[in-house]
């Protein structure tokens, strides 16, 4: 089969950019992504737009405003995972040999609603009872803390260990270092989660571009080969749910790892899903970096930052790089291709040669997610 | 121009990597000089290209190489239609597209009595308002 191969990239700083459309968000990540691949708008067969709240046709407002038409062009929205779900398209497209040639785009401008949290499905039952996202993830960390035996202070460290991240970041939203204490005293969101412990409000978009593996050895590019790309929807029950097992990205890294004929104890880096706090605890066990139950321990001992076992959000993550929903998994890739084509600067993880990222998307009631993609990244040269 | 493969791309938020504010009002969307009025947009100085409202990226090419230009007063009708129906402004007015000879094309509110398809029109304005009206 076809293989897909990232070889350009491009993102702009996350931020709340009040002043700037979906298209003036994202041409010049596109334009980046473009010229860091060395192709030239017409040379794109396809494109796919991931976005939650960019309105009809967000795709071709994009792109019409730097000369590509005539090729498809989907949109697509799946919540958190719109970007990634984008991706996973593209490189189907490639796989598949319906493109030499994908652009996809991840966008999302969520200063558009003044703040607050994200706006969820209104004909929900549960979100006519309240929920929110910082609820439904406060009440993962309430169960986390229960079972674990765990106070709030590892909750916190995520949001350290972020945040000391992002500050090697020039694309992050927030650059600052902050303390445990800090994170603790902020104010209170949906107890047991602080602000400093969510995801901050911003706008921002991300562009890759994808072409075959043979199309990029004759391009003589290096690049970041899609070695697993793995969308999976939720399975609703009306039932008993354990709140600390996400099904979902269980069985999405399990059918990623087999897909790409490696596992969690051969990454060098992870982009995965914090949101809140609590996520990036959770997912340590889901994606299998350590057995159940030890998620606060491999946090503690340092092996999810530099010189630990596997850098988890290089990029300062969600927490810190910022979220703006629909831009969110293609990030996650730029950032991976960064490291594993060597152009993290003073972020780069040594010798990196292997990534995953990972996005779900949530806001219905009966599921633990609605939507989450895995890819499974690997350099080529 | 800076030379952006001299520094790592994961390392340099330079200024061709922010957004652009397209939102913000800067600026009119029309110049009156001697009671002549001329729409302001932009030219590619590669592609030749002309966009109103001006933009920074030519739509054709994604080249950042836009030049202010000013277009009219002079242009044709190419069609139009008076709205009785509108989810946006007051009804009844009169929307048309018009035809620039320097090859560009605006939507336009359309005065006059009697328009009709390949009509000439002049741009007129009062204050930032602007339209198309048919030429006497």
């Amino acid at each position: 089969m076809t293989q897909a191969v990232i070889i350009g990239a491009g993102m702009i700083p996350m931020g709340k950019h009040r002043a700037s459309s979906y298209p003036g968000l994202a041409v010049p990540a596109v334009l980046r992504a473009l010229s860091s691949a060395g192709l030239a708008p017409a040379d794109i067969g396809s494109v796919t737009c991931g976005h939650a709240f960019g309105g009809m046709l967000t795709g071709q407002r994009i792109v019409k405003d730097l000369g590509i038409g005539g090729v498809p062009v989907v949109n697509v929205d799946n919540a958190c995972s719109g970007g990634a779900t984008a991706l996973h398209l593209a490189a189907r497209d490639i796989e598949e040999g319906r493109t030499d040639a994908a652009l996809v785009i991840g966008v999302d401008k969520l200063t558009q609603f003044g703040g607050g949290t994200l706006p969820l499905v209104e004909e929900d039952p549960e979100v006519q009872r309240g929920m929110v996202m910082p609820a439904l993830y406060a009440m993962r960390a309430r169960r986390y803390l229960h079972e674990r035996g765990e106070t709030p202070d590892i909750l916190a460290q995520v949001s350290v260990k972020a945040r000391r991240h992002g500050v090697a970041n020039p694309f992050a939203q927030f650059r600052k270092p902050v303390s445990a204490e800090e994170v603790l005293a902020s104010r209170p969101i949906a107890e047991p989660l602080t602000l400093l412990q969510c995801c901050p409000t911003g706008d921002g978009a991300a562009a890759v571009v994808l072409v075959s593996e043979a199309r990029r050895r004759r391009m003589g590019v290096a690049g970041a080969r899609v070695a697993a790309s793995v969308l999976h929807s939720g399975k609703a029950t009306t039932g008993f749910r354990h709140m600390l097992r996400p099904e979902i990205t269980v069985h999405g890294a399990k059918d990623a790892y087999e897909a790409a004929g490696f596992g969690p104890e051969s990454l060098d880096m992870v982009e995965l899903h914090d949101a809140f706090t609590i996520a990036e605890l959770v997912y340590y066990e889901a994606l299998g970096l350590c057995p159940e139950g030890e998620s606060a321990a491999l946090l503690r001992d340092g092996a999810t930052t530099y010189g630990g076992k596997v850098v988890v959000n290089p990029s300062g993550g969600l927490l810190a790089k910022g979220h703006p929903v629909g831009a969110s998994g293609v990030a996650q890739a730029v950032e991976a291709f960064w490291h594993l084509t060597g152009q993290a600067g003073a972020r780069q993880i040594d010798s990196a040669r292997t990534a995953l990222t990972h996005v779900t998307g949530g806001g219905i009631s009966g599921m633990d997610h609605g939507a989450c993609t895995i890819h499974l990244l690997e350099a080529v040269a | 121009m800076n030379d952006i493969s001299a520094i790592p791309a994961g390392e340099a938020a330079d200024a061709t990597i922010l957004p652009f504010p397209d939102l913000e009002e800067d600026g009119a969307q029309i110049e009156v000089r001697d009671g002549i009025v001329r729409l302001v947009g932009a030219r590619s100085q590669s592609s030749g290209v002309a966009a109103f409202p001006a933009r920074p990226v030519c739509p054709e090419t994604g080249a950042r190489d836009m030049a202010p230009e000013h277009f009219g007063p002079d242009a044709t009708l190419y069609s139009f239609s008076t709205i009785h129906v509108s989810a946006t402004r007051e009804v009844p007015y009169s929307l048309g597209y018009i035809d620039f000879p320097e090859g560009l094309r605006v939507l336009a509110v359309v005065r006059g009595e009697s328009l009709a398809c390949d009509m000439p029109v002049t741009l007129r304005a009062d204050g930032d308002d602007w339209w198309a009206e048919a030429r006497a």
